[in-house]
């Protein structure tokens, strides 16, 4: 078995093309994952009109993609109406609720296509659509096991873990771990041990090989920002080193974020990590990078 | 007030093409490597990397495949990948399977390391 992710679209809140996004990427959250032959899509930010693109200019591509949105923010579906095989007829396109009778995401993933925001209506896709969804949190789908998890961002949000044959990769993104009822968790350990973080959390995260997650903020920044629905990138590390992952992409960058805030971010985070004789590689989500397993 | 006259002609009567990234040269700088330190300039061709001696650039590393990374053109971009090589490909230090190249990019291909360089 081989497993492959490629990150199509890595910034958050809105598309931020020019120079000084050009080696992270502008383009909002789109990620493939991709084991043998079953492509899972995690997200429809702009990155999936490239993503689409290229899945259309493959040899052989799959009769059947599997969308999981983690949210229906805007970042995260505005690409959907450009994504390419949702106008061939041969392809089909699974939409995941996280339970039965959830079709919210299907609703909004069309209303944007509707004539008042785009051009060409959600009935004019050639591509056939099926509603689909978890059961009790979990679903099996070409042999890959899905996990939907709740995360903590403003109107609600769903991680994901994927796994098959030993590979267990977590995309966890739009997540304020910091933040529980209005308050900040607190940090009784300082900077001494790695901070507080949900049980939870580190259940599902536990041993991936890849956690793509949410690493907006810089301390500084998060202090602002409290209850916006997004994460410290040092927060993020320490959920990495609790959940022994071995690899850590920090994912969702701000869009006032440039290159080099980046690469300065994955520094900070590496540095914490070895602070704590953690293992886990860190790096910046890059879009058009892939990575196998 | 200054005049201007109006006979003034100002560049030519059409757009002149500008010559954008993709049409300038690019290069792999070896920094590291028992092969030395070297320039390559890379091509429109598919460059190989690897220890066979057919390869564009070489490398007598035993622990390089022969055919162990490929770059390619694609829509102007360079693209870097691992041909399925026993040792792998680091990108900034990261295994990768694929990635589009940035300027300043470091690739490590066994024994060989190699800055990119837009032009």
């Amino acid at each position: 078995m081989a497993a492959f992710v490629t990150f199509w679209g890595t910034r958050g809140s809105i598309p931020t093309p020019g120079n000084s996004t050009r080696v992270y990427g502008g383009n909002t959250p789109c990620v493939e994952a991709r084991f043998d032959d079953a492509v899972f899509i995690c997200d429809a930010g702009s990155g999936i009109r490239e993503f689409g693109n290229d899945l259309l200019s493959r040899e052989s591509r799959p009769e059947e993609l599997h969308l999981l949105i983690t949210h229906t923010h805007w970042d995260h579906i505005q690409g959907f109406p450009f994504f390419a095989p949702a106008y061939q007829p041969d392809t089909r396109i699974r939409v995941y609720g996280s339970e039965p009778g959830d079709e919210r995401r299907h609703q909004l993933l069309s209303g944007q296509m509707s004539s008042a925001y785009f051009p060409v209506g959600f009935g004019e896709l050639k591509a056939e659509f099926i509603d689909d969804h978890f059961v009790d949190y979990t679903r099996t789908v070409e042999g890959v096991k899905l996990t939907c998890f709740p995360l903590n961002h403003p109107g609600g949000c769903c991680g994901y873990s994927l796994e098959k044959d030993g590979v267990k990769i977590v995309y966890l993104t739009d997540n304020e771990i910091e933040w529980l009822d209005g308050e900040v968790l607190p940090d009784p350990a300082g900077e001494t041990q790695p901070r507080t973080i949900p049980d939870e959390l580190v259940r599902v995260s536990q041993n991936a090989d890849l956690l793509i997650a949410d690493a907006q903020y810089t301390d500084e920044e998060y202090a602002t920002k409290q209850g916006w629905g997004h994460a410290s990138c040092l927060t993020v590390t320490d959920l990495a080193i609790r959940a022994r992952a071995k690899k850590l992409a920090l994912f969702h960058h701000d869009p006032s974020t440039h290159d080099a805030g980046v690469d300065e971010r994955v520094r900070q985070c590496a540095q914490r990590a070895a602070q704590f004789e953690s293992d886990v590689f860190v790096f910046g989500a890059r879009e058009r990078v892939t990575l196998k397993f | 007030m200054e005049e201007f006259s109006s006979t003034a002609t100002i560049g030519a009567s059409s757009v002149v093409p500008r010559k954008d990234r993709a049409s300038r040269p690019h290069y792999l700088e070896q920094t590291e490597g028992e092969d030395g330190i070297r320039l390559y300039k890379l091509s429109d061709k598919k460059t190989v990397i690897g220890r066979a001696e057919d390869a564009a650039i070489r490398l007598t590393s035993p622990k390089a495949s022969r055919q162990h990374a490929i770059l390619r053109r694609v829509a102007g971009e360079f693209v870097l990948q691992d041909n399925d090589s026993r040792n792998g490909v680091h990108l900034n230090g990261l295994k990768v399977h694929r990635a589009v190249l940035r300027d300043g990019d470091i690739i490590q291909v066994a024994d060989g390391e190699f800055v990119y360089r837009e032009g």
